[in-house]
Order: C-alpha cells, then structure tokens, then sequence
C-alpha cells in the first residue's frame, strides 16, 4: 500500500505542472473565450528556449547560449550570450514566453475574438501543428532529437521520508509553487483592476468597457501571463523527468484541459486541486496497472495512466451538457456555407477517369502518390459530414481510421480472407464512432472539440499501443473473384494499379453517396441541426440522433480509409495514427472547404505524400514537417480571412470573374 | 367543444424567480387561444415549457388526452405541438423551401439508406409549394433565410411550423415587425387554420390582431393567470383591464 502512496505523491510534482498549465488555460479562455489547443506547445517551445541556451559541456569549449527561433526562413538559433547562468537563461527564457504570448493573441486570437468557435478552434490547432513541426525541424537540425540537450533539473534532487517511503523533494516543490501560483493569481483577480476587468469581461465584452481598461489590453496580460506559466511548468517537468519532445510535450494540453475543465473552466482553487488529483491518480494508477496481474495482456503499458484523463474530460463535459442549448446560450455558431453538391455524378466520373489514367499510365511514385490522395480524401470526407455538414468539430477521425486499419491488419495477418477483415475493421470503426458519439451528442462547440480530442487520445494510449498491434506488417494481398487487388510488389510493377482502381472506386462511390445524403432529406436535417438545434427540435427533429447519423456516417468513411490503409501501407505502427495526423487532416480539410465535397478533395490532394507532395519532387522528412508548419500558418491565415475554405473562395472569385 | 390542450398547474422557476406560476388552461379543439401579458409575464417561457424546452418544468400537459409529460421537444413537435420563437430562428443553411421541407419530412429508420442512394426519393408527394403561396413567399422560395425582411422571416417562422401539420401550433409574437399588410395576411391566415384542423396559441401585443382572430384570451401578469375565458368577457374583465388592456384597448 506504502508503495501507492509513494507513486501517488511522487505524481504531485507532474500534478503540480498540470495544473499551472490548467491556470494558464483558465486565464486564456476568460480573457478571449478561446480553449488554446496549442497551450502546452507554447510551454514546449519556451522549454526548449530554455535548454537551448543552457546547453553547453560545463568542462567544454562549446558557449551555449543560442536561442532556438520558431520562424521558419529565419536560421534555426541565434546567438545571445556565452554560458548563460541559470536565472539568464531562464529570464530570456520566460521573456521568450512571454513575447509568444502576445505575439500570438496579437496576431491570431485578437482579431478572432467575435469569430465562430470552429474558427477560434482550428486557429489553435493552427498554432499547435505550426510550433510543434517548427520545433520537429529545429530538433532534426541540431541532429540528435531531445537527447542532445541536457535536461538538468532546476530543483532539488533530494528525497523525504514518509514512513517507509521515499518521495522526491522536488514533487512537494512543485506542488507548493503550483499551489503559490494559484493563491497568487487568486489575489491579482480579487484585488486588482485587471483582476475584477478580466472577470468582468468574462461575462460580459461590455463588463470590461465598463471598468475603464480596454478588453484588448486584458487580453494580451492574460496571454502573456498564461505563456510564462505554461513555459516555467514545461521547464520544470522536462527538467524533472529528462524528456523533452515536440510531440508528446505538447500533448501535456490534454491532461491540463481535463483539469481546467474539471475546474470548470472558471476557479484557481478547484483548478489547482483538479490538476494536482489528475497528476496523482495517473503515477498512482501506473503502479496499480504495473502490479495487477489480472488485468488484460492486450492493455498497452501505460493505458490506463493515459487515458485516465480523457476519461475525466469526457464525464465533466457530458455532465455539464444537455440534448438542447437553452434559450441563452445559443452562440453564434455560423459555419462555413454548404452549397447544395450538383452534377455530381458528372464531377465523380471526370475525376474518377481522371485519376485512373493516371494511375494506369504514370509511374510507381506517382501511383503511390495517388492513393495516398485517394485514401486521405475519404478521411478528409469524414470531416466534411461530422464537422462541414452537422457542425460538430471531431478531432477522432483520423483515431477511428487508426482503428480500422489495426483490426483489419491484425485480422487479415491472422488468415481472415479479403473482404471481410477490413468489413470487420470498419464496422468496428463505426461502432467506436457512435459510441464516442452517444455522450458527444449533449456537448457541442469547443466542449466537443476536447471531448473528441480525449477520444483520440484514449483510443491512441489503450488501443494502438496495445501489443497485438504493435508493427503489423506482412498483411496478405487482397484478392476477390481471382484478381490480386494487392498494393506492394517489387520493381517498376511496384505500387500496383489494380489496388489504386478499387481505392478510387471505394471513393467515388462514398462521394456520390455523402453527396446524395447531403442533398436528400437526411442533409436537410444534419444542416438544420448545425444551424440551429432548438429550432431543428421544434419542428420534429430528433437532434440526437441526427447527430449519432452523422457519427455513424463519418465513422464509416474513416474506416474505410483506414483499412484501405492496412492494405497500402507496408507496415503499420502506432506512429502513423498520432493525434497530430488528426490535427493535419482536419486542418487541411478546413482549408479546402470543410463543409464541401471540394473540400475534402483539396485536402486529399493536399496531403503529406499526396499529389502536391508529388509535384513538389517528392517527400522526404523534413518536407513532412514543413508541410506541417506550412499548413499550421496557412491554417490561421484561411480561419481569419476566409473561414469558407479555399474551394468557396475559389467558387466566389469565379463568380466575379465571370460576371465582370 | 372537447379540450385539445389542457395545462394544469405548470410552474418553472429560474433560480428564486418564478417565470410561471401554477399556469392552468386549456385551448377547445378547434379555438384560436390569445395568451396575453406584458413583457416579462411568462409567455414565452410558457412556450418554451409547453415544447419541451425546460426540462426543469412541472406541471401536467396533456395533448388530445395524452400525456407529454416526459417527452423530448422533438417528441412533442411529432405529437402535434408546433411552434414559432420570438426570436425566429430559422435554418439560416437552408433556402426557405428547405426549411419548410424538412419540417415536412418525417424521417423513418431506414430513410438514411434510402437517402444515400435515392437522394430526392424522400421528398417526392411532400408538398410545401402550396404553403409557401399560401403566406406570399413564392417569390422567395429559393432565397437564403439572411435574404429577406423581418416580416417574411417571421411569415417563413409560421409556415414552417405549419408544415409539421401539427394539432396546436403556439405562436410567439409573429406579427412582431410585420407592416399592416403582411399583418393581414397573417390574421386571414389564422383565422382560416380552425377549418383546416389546426388549433392556435397565440402571443402577440398587436390588439387589433388579437382581438380580431382570437376566440379565447388567457392573461398572464408575473407568471400567474388572471383571467381565462371567451374574448368578450376577458376584455371587460376589470382586474385585466387593470393589469394590461389599460384604457385603450
Ligand atoms: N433562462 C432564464 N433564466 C432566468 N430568467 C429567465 C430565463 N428565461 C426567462 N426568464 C425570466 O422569466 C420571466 C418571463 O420571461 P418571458 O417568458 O420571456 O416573458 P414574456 O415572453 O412574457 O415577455 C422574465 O422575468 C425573464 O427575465
Ligand atoms: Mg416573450
């Protein structure tokens, strides 16, 4: 039991991050109503300002001191001075942070203050894909990922004695700062005039007008605050458990929102006491999951430890929800405009041949390249029904994807025969779909956009990390009525056209049939729904299920690209299938046009190894994460200027150059 | 005449405030029901309660004898409870024809499947043309909600929640912003839905309008009733006048 106890306090020092990170987010949602998506990846970034510029061999030549810069163009570090101290680096460090902060209210959340929630979301996602590829650069640059710096802690090494157990010095520090930082910000907003202003203009714009400080001056105060607290926090846990990584770091948000979220969203105190209970319960549960031998092999290390949170947001957000928003809280919700599709059939043929020339006269890269725009338009396509047609920002569908294509690998290797293993997969897909749905449906706006996020998460910690999915490779070649429908062979026969021509089938007849569902009464309803659910019920419609539809639907067209990933990818792994792959994907395909079937085909066309990829000579690593960081800043840009997409503006600037 | 609606001691609270206090009525088949009171005295929650909008209202609520208590706001609207909002609120993605379709349309379970591959299946023999012709909105027919005036808004808000073919449609404040024109429309509108087996609940603070369609007044005055009956006698009644008619009306 002793040893609980001691896992459990050990977690206060992870807790005690969590929950300054779970502040920050509080103060940045009160000042510009935005959950920032990209909080932890600010704090990484910041973090690795910090160990950048410490990073020198104390016996050594080298001076240290280089600032890692997060602008793509500029070089990748400047120099600022020799062999920082401690508190030098850690001052330009937090002054780093606290330039980030207002650089990006500046420049993003400022002028999306009135905006939609789905812009204000995918802007942070923009933000976070953009940090977190820039930094993935930097690491590669400097040659070696986070194990070239030298993660040093800023704390006490020491133990306490607790009875028969030893717990680090350190975790009773960062709790009790974590605890200081909560008490303090407590009084600033107690006593202060930007404390009662920030308050005030959570409530109400006009709250803060009213006290005299401008609701812009407060929004760049929070800001900047939230970003030197996410930085000291990353500092400390990275310094404590020696990993630092552009990834994962930044994925500490999701810990953190369900601790805000469990604060709801509003005190310190239960914030604090929130993120601390989350850190403790995750080191006491991987003690628990380590020891008890009864449970299940297939639980991945770890499972339990990671999904514990999502489990946490997911409760707060559905208790906090309901089946209809009251007359009060209908938001503005404007999404971007869903003309009805037309000529459909003629468009699915055109692209269709199109598509299969090429695939039947190009060669193997471009067929490859080909699939891989064909398989990620259907993921893109799933966006378009959840997120473009109902309104309901998913970030689960690259997981549900993910899914299909482990379980029809796994079945597939195993001897099931072609069509069914990946049936199974995307039935499986579907029905993990509509039952992250079922609690989604009372959540809606940024609410859902976490929930889903959680999803992803969990199904990422408890299902691809799990054992029997761990590097599947060697799935047999799909074969039907005698034709080898298989992908992979050798030489110039490689990345075989048969397999591309069924993908494209898979795919144009998914088109016609969301373009058909869009434009018969079943897309009536999910466009009322998104429009406006109280009217939607008042005049018969059952708003849940509606949406449960619409996650059944989406969850189909993800499936079936993730099995059709099972068959093109040589091997799969869990790195294919990160929550970050989700991020990108809706991303892209907000930027083509959520709410368009044009849409989801730029963003498949747009996809990291895809037909750009092609034309652009090629993919290679580095060009992935530029691709990233291109599409985080593009991200931000099209969520500002024009929330419609590409393909509508496209549509617009048409219309005007023909009427002109 | 047989009671179509009959609401009894319906109470909802927000917080310490009591927005509906113990609200009993009850609408004949066939009667145009005016549900008056000034601002602030409950009406449109009454709505709202009556629609399955406020899960936290008690009181009973029985429609053509069967009890609605319990059942969701789409429940409700499919056992023949239509309404409009003060607010209008209408599908803003669709064009006036969709939003007055997809009121039309009941869904069965398997009308997805049929949609995916028959998409203009389900809208065959459901006519809103007529409707639509009917308010003077042919013209509109395929404008986006955004488009138009108040006054058509408020006209597609009441054609819409016609075409659910409800048995009592409550009306919020529909002649709110309508000109003296669009407002006659309205009222010969009204006054002709008894004949096609549509029972009224009306809210407006047009008098003219009330007075002319409305068979039956209820009066409302800080969540409670104080007057109910035929609309000859509820308007002389002295504690109304005293309340809201004032000397005007
Ligand atoms: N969601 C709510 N929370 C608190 N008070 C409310 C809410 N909705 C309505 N009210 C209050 O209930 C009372 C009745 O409002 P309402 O039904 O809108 O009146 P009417 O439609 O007759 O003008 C008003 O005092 C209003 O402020
Ligand atoms: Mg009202």
């Amino acid at each position: 039991m002793s040893d609980y106890l001691q896992q459990s306090l050990t977690g206060l020092g992870s807790g005690a991050v969590i929950a300054v990170l779970a502040i920050g987010i509080v103060l940045t949602f009160r000042a510009s109503n935005v959950i920032n998506l990209a909080h932890g990846a600010m704090g990484m970034y910041t973090a690795y300002v910090y160990f950048g510029l410490r990073n020198f061999d104390l016996a050594g030549a080298d001076r240290g001191g280089d600032l890692v810069l997060p602008i793509i163009g500029l070089p990748t570090s400047v120099h600022v001075v020799d062999r920082p101290t401690v508190v030098t680096a850690l001052v330009i460090a937090l002054g780093v942070a606290a330039i980030l902060g207002f650089v990006v209210y500046g420049l993003v959340f400022r002028p999306l203050r009135s905006a939609p929630p789905l812009a204000r979301i995918v802007a942070s996602l923009g933000v976070f894909l953009y940090l977190q590829s820039v930094m993935q650069l930097r690491v590669t640059a400097a040659g070696g990922g986070a194990a070239a710096l030298q993660l040093t802690s800023l704390l006490p090494d020491g133990v306490v004695h607790l009875g028969d157990s030893a717990i680090p010095t350190a975790s009773f520090v960062l709790a009790a700062l974590a605890v200081a930082v909560a008490v303090g910000l407590g009084l600033v907003f107690r006593l202060t005039r930007f404390g009662l202003a920030t308050r005030a203009a959570a409530e109400h714009e006009k709250g803060a007008v009213l006290t005299g400080l401008s609701p812009d001056r407060l929004g760049y105060l929070n800001w900047v605050i939230a970003s030197v607290l996410a930085g000291a926090a990353v500092i400390a846990i990275a310094g404590m458990s020696s990993k630092l990584d552009p990834i994962d770091t930044s994925l500490l948000v999701v810990p953190a929102l369900a601790a805000a979220l469990l604060g709801g969203l509003n005190g310190f105190a239960a914030t604090t006491v929130a993120g601390l209970a989350i850190g403790m319960s995750q080191s006491g549960l991987s003690t628990f999951q380590a020891r008890a031998h009864w449970l299940p092999d297939f639980l991945p290390k770890g499972g339990l430890r990671e999904s514990l949170p999502v489990i946490l947001i997911l409760i707060a957000i559905t208790i906090r929800g309901s089946h209809l928003p009251t007359r009060e809280s209908i938001v503005e919700t404007r999404l971007p405009a869903s003309p009805t599709p037309r000529h459909v059939f003629a468009w699915a043929g055109v692209l269709t041949a199109a598509a299969a020339v090429g695939l039947l006269t190009l060669d193997a890269q471009w067929r490859l390249a080909i699939v891989v725009s064909t398989i990620a338009t259907l993921i893109a396509l799933s966006s378009v029904v959840l997120t473009g047609y109902v309104g309901q920002i998913s970030l689960a569908q690259y997981a549900f994807a993910g899914l299909a294509a482990f379980i029809t690998a796994r079945l597939a290797v195993n001897g099931m025969a072609f069509p069914w293993a990946p049936i199974l997969g995307v039935t499986a897909a579907v029905g993990v779909g509509v039952l992250v749905g079922i609690p989604a449906v009372r959540v809606r706006g940024m609410a859902l956009a976490i929930a889903t996020l959680g999803a992803a998460v969990a199904i990422e910690a408890l299902v691809f990390s799990a054992p029997t999915f761990n590097g599947i490779s060697g799935v047999p070649r799909p074969r039907i009525f005698g034709i080898d429908l298989g992908f992979l062979s050798t030489g110039a026969d490689n990345f075989r056209a048969a397999f591309g021509l069924f993908a494209l089938l898979v795919l144009a007849v998914s088109m016609v049939a969301v373009a058909n569902l869009r434009r018969s009464p079943s897309g009536l309803r999910w466009l009322a729904v998104r429009s406006n659910e109280r009217a939607a019920a008042a005049v018969g419609i059952d708003v849940s299920s509606t949406k449960l539809l619409a996650f059944a639907v989406s969850s189909l067209l993800a499936g079936l690209g993730g099995s059709l990933l099972a068959y093109e990818l040589p091997a799969l792994s869990p790195q294919q299938f990160l929550v970050i792959g989700a991020l990108a994907i809706l991303a892209l395909t907000y930027l083509g046009g959520i709410a368009t079937l044009s849409g989801a085909l730029l963003a498949g066309v747009m996809a990291s190894g895809g037909i750009v990829t092609r034309l652009q000579g090629g993919a290679t690593g580095d060009a992935s994460s530029y691709q990233f960081a291109i599409s985080g800043l593009v991200l931000i840009v099209v969520a500002i200027l024009s929330p419609d997409g590409i393909s509508l503006a496209a549509r617009r600037g048409f219309a005007r150059w023909r009427r002109a | 005449m047989s009671a179509l609606l009959e609401v009894s001691e319906l109470r909802v609270s927000f917080g310490a405030l009591v927005a509906v206090d113990d609200v009993s009525f009850t609408v004949p088949t066939g009667a145009i029901m005016g549900l008056i009171g000034p601002n602030g005295a409950g009406k449109t929650t009454t709505i709202d309660a009556l629609c399955g909008f406020l899960p936290a209202a008690v009181g009973s609520i029985r429609l053509g004898g069967v009890a609605l208590d319990g059942l969701r706001a789409h429940q409700r609207a499919r056992a023949g409870l239509g309404r409009t909002f003060q607010t209008v609120e209408l599908f803003d993605d669709l064009s006036v024809r969709e939003n007055l379709l997809v009121a039309a349309i009941r869904p069965r379970w398997w009308s997805p499947f049929v949609d995916a591959v028959a998409p203009r299946r389900g809208t065959r023999g459901v006519n809103v043309d007529d409707a639509m012709g009917l308010m003077g909105l042919d013209a509109v027919a395929d404008a986006r909600p955004t488009e138009l005036s108040h006054g058509q808004r408020q006209l597609v808000g009441v054609a819409r929640a016609l075409a659910t073919r409800p048995r009592l449609v409550l009306l919020d404040e529909p002649a709110a912003g309508l000109d003296p024109a669009e407002t006659a429309v309205l009222g010969r509108l009204l006054a002709s839905l008894p004949a096609a087996g549509v029972s009224v609940l009306l809210v407006d603070h047009d008098m003219n309008l009330m007075l002319g369609v409305c068979d039956q007044l209820t009066v409302l005055d800080f969540g409670r009733v104080i007057a109910s009956g035929p609309t000859a006698a509820v308007r002389t009644d002295p504690a109304v006048i005293a309340a809201y008619l004032g000397g005007g009306a």
